[in-house]
């Protein structure tokens, strides 16, 4: 997996959270409600959420590692690859764009030369556009490492960026032990949620048959009659797939 | 003005994040009355009487809320939902940064009235500071010995855990919270059975939001009859509403209900100079828009519900008429796309293909008959997924479009356009 440093000492990390865990983990009626909380603290130890990180909070709370990483994907702030030491998040939603985000946006994208997602080469910053950061009050607005920054304007961005890069800036960096790729998302991410959609550039031509679900039913109405009415769902299922695998003759296999 | 001081007292005067500050101002008195003199049956009539409504954005009545716990002799949880996400809305984070305080003695008093023996706090990822702002005011009502065992003498015992979220609107949600708080993925939970029920860990749960929860302490130190006698009787109390946009002076307004938008209008500074409002979205990013004329309309749940949209979270977000509802829009369903949790076809493929759409229309490509796609596709997608946020899209689009129909087919380049 991209980012592992494959080699490198775990243990250090390690016995550095593993007291944290297991205060964590004592606190909820089940361990595994301890499981967000315990890889924000390997965040804030290594900077993002290693692929050693995650196995061993699943051996923590006796999780399969699938689990882990599936429930990590699910949440936006979990890092799975290294990410800048500074990571920017400009709220791009409705009260910021009415108050300018779009300039504020462009204006961080040029000056840092990444676009969303992204990380600059010397690994200092990160780059995002998020959703609503509850401070439309003050927008637009954005968050430094989770620190909110408020009213952004092009010349207090400006100042924001070259104290950052002059080590001078209020919020400390996120630890880094692994050198940032240009990007922080797994290939997962880099696929749309929607099978249907991949390649697909216009939604009123298909251009093929991106999700072949529509054509499998098709086929299997066309298998012949399976009687279906009055089952349980997981029955007919297993009805169906059995009627399925006769009439392909792959049932003798098995 | 119509403003009120209530949940909001003291705030941006004093540092209420500091114990000793609360405590004279009669904080957690409440909280040792009902204890020390109530029964938790008495709390949940005092609230049921009250007609206090759920200010997270379903707006269900609290009493009622708490009543449908079964007496089964399982623990009970009380959750407290402060994974404030809502476009517009920034009212739960003013709360949980500027009085952690108010917000825990609600949390302790609504465990109380439950039952509840383990109380949760669920907050935003994105909330550090907030986070760690808590963190510590718990830590003090801790060796104030207002959490713990054996509260004030009595055998009531009561734990108080706060949990920080990691990124995801859909975990406002209470059945997508809840999965989140077992360390599962946010994906919202069929219902039945509802929390109530079936909650965390498979028990009985409550959750409630952090607006709600604060103005516990106030009805109990003022009375049922005090909340019910303001705003409209179906409607009643006061409300945090969360003014932002093309106004003045954005923020938070503390305000009874039945307050106009135009008085909200005013409180926060009015319309840009020179600019006249034509829009108005006033409850969260899921309620439709809408206009100038319903300006002197009455900002009170039945109100909203009868003009076709909803008071949801109390997030207000004005448009004046300099603005792109095309990129607002835009806006909008790509916070929903992104935020859908992929469960539910129509809601994972709808929000991603209406963002596609809206992008190509802002692109130049769009089609003439993109328009009607929009609000047909944004229909169909409606009232089939297994919770609210697929069902989000359509009121501010639909009304948008219909109001605004010029600004959307100015973007539908002639020369692309296929004619049949």
């Amino acid at each position: 997996m991209n980012g592992t440093t494959g080699t490198r000492d775990f243990a250090p990390v390690l016995a550095q959270v593993k007291p944290e865990a297991e205060r964590l983990i004592a606190q909820y009626p089940d361990s595994r409600s301890a499981l967000l909380p315990i890889l924000h603290a390997f965040q804030d130890v290594e900077g993002w959420v290693s692929p050693e990180a995650m196995t061993a909070a699943g051996a923590m709370l006796g999780l399969p590692v699938s689990v882990v990483e599936s429930t990590a994907s699910f949440y936006s702030l979990f890092f799975r690859r290294p990410v800048g030491k500074y990571v920017l998040q400009v709220c791009r939603n409705l009260s910021c764009q009415l108050n300018g985000a779009e300039k504020i946006m462009t204006h961080i994208r040029e000056r840092l030369n990444i676009g969303h997602l992204e990380t600059t080469h010397d690994g200092l910053f990160s780059y995002e556009e998020v959703e609503c950061l509850a401070a439309c009050d003050r927008a637009p607005c954005m968050q430094v490492n989770l620190d909110f920054v408020y009213d952004l304007t092009r010349e207090n961005v400006d100042a924001l960026l070259r104290e950052i890069m002059a080590g001078t800036y209020e919020t400390p960096p996120l630890r880094q032990t692994a050198k940032p790729a240009a990007n922080w998302h797994v290939e997962q991410d880099w696929a749309q949620k929607s099978p249907g959609a991949r390649g697909v550039s216009s939604p009123n031509d298909p251009g093929g048959m991106g999700d072949v679900s529509g054509l499998r039913m098709i086929e299997r109405l066309a298998d012949g009659p399976v009687v279906l009415s009055g089952r349980p769902t997981e029955e007919r299922l297993i009805v169906e797939g059995a009627a399925r695998l006769k009439h392909t003759g792959s049932a003798n296999e098995h | 003005m119509p403003i009120v001081k209530v949940l909001t007292d003291g705030i941006g005067e004093l540092n209420l994040c500091d114990i000793g500050v609360y405590r004279s101002r009669g904080g957690y008195e409440q909280w040792k009355h009902a204890v020390t003199a109530m029964r938790p049956a008495d709390v949940v009539e005092l609230v049921s009487k009250s007609g206090l409504r759920g200010r997270g954005g379903a707006g269900f009545p609290t009493g009622r809320k708490w009543s449908f716990l079964p007496n089964n002799g399982r623990p009970r949880y009380m959750v407290c939902n402060c994974d404030e996400a809502e476009p517009g809305t920034f009212k739960d984070r003013m709360l949980l940064e500027e009085t952690p305080h108010q917000v825990l003695e609600g949390i302790l008093i609504g465990s109380y009235a439950i039952g509840s023996r383990h109380a949760f706090m669920y907050i935003r990822g994105e909330f550090k500071r907030g986070y760690e702002i808590f963190m510590q005011a718990v830590a003090g009502a801790r060796a104030a010995g207002f959490i713990g065992e054996k509260l004030f003498g009595t055998g009531y015992s009561l734990e108080v855990t706060v949990h920080r979220g990691a990124g995801a609107y859909i975990c406002g949600e209470e059945t997508a919270l809840l999965n989140s708080l077992e360390g599962k993925r946010g994906e919202p939970r069929l219902k039945p059975p509802f929390p109530a029920i079936k909650g965390l860990y498979g028990e009985p749960t409550v959750v409630n939001n952090v607006e709600t929860l604060a103005t516990l302490p106030h009805l109990l130190k003022n009375g049922a009859e005090w909340f019910s006698s303001v705003g409209p009787p179906k409607s009643p109390g006061f409300k945090i509403v969360s003014v932002s946009g093309h106004v003045k002076r954005a923020g938070n307004f503390e305000v009874p209900l039945g307050t106009t938008l135009r008085e909200l209008l005013e409180l926060a500074g009015g319309p840009r100079d020179g600019r006249k409002i034509v829009a108005i979205q006033p409850g969260g990013g899921s309620s439709a828009c809408l206009f100038e004329e319903h300006l002197d309309l009455a900002y009170d749940f039945e109100t909203m519900a009868a003009n076709g949209t909803m008071l949801g979270s109390g997030a207000v977000v004005f448009f004046d008429d300099t603005t792109d509802f095309v990129k607002a829009a835009h806006a909008l369903v790509r916070f929903y796309a992104h935020e859908s949790c992929g469960q539910c076809t129509p809601c994972r493929e709808g929000g991603y293909w209406l963002e596609v759409t809206l992008e190509r229309l802002l692109h130049g490509g769009g089609l003439d008959s993109d328009i009607e796609m929009l609000v047909k596709v944004a229909h169909q997608m409606t009232g089939i997924n297994l919770c609210p946020l697929g069902d989000s899209i359509e009121p501010f689009l639909a009304s948008v479009v219909k109001r605004f129909e010029p600004q959307f087919r100015a973007y539908v380049k002639p020369s692309v356009a296929v004619s049949a």
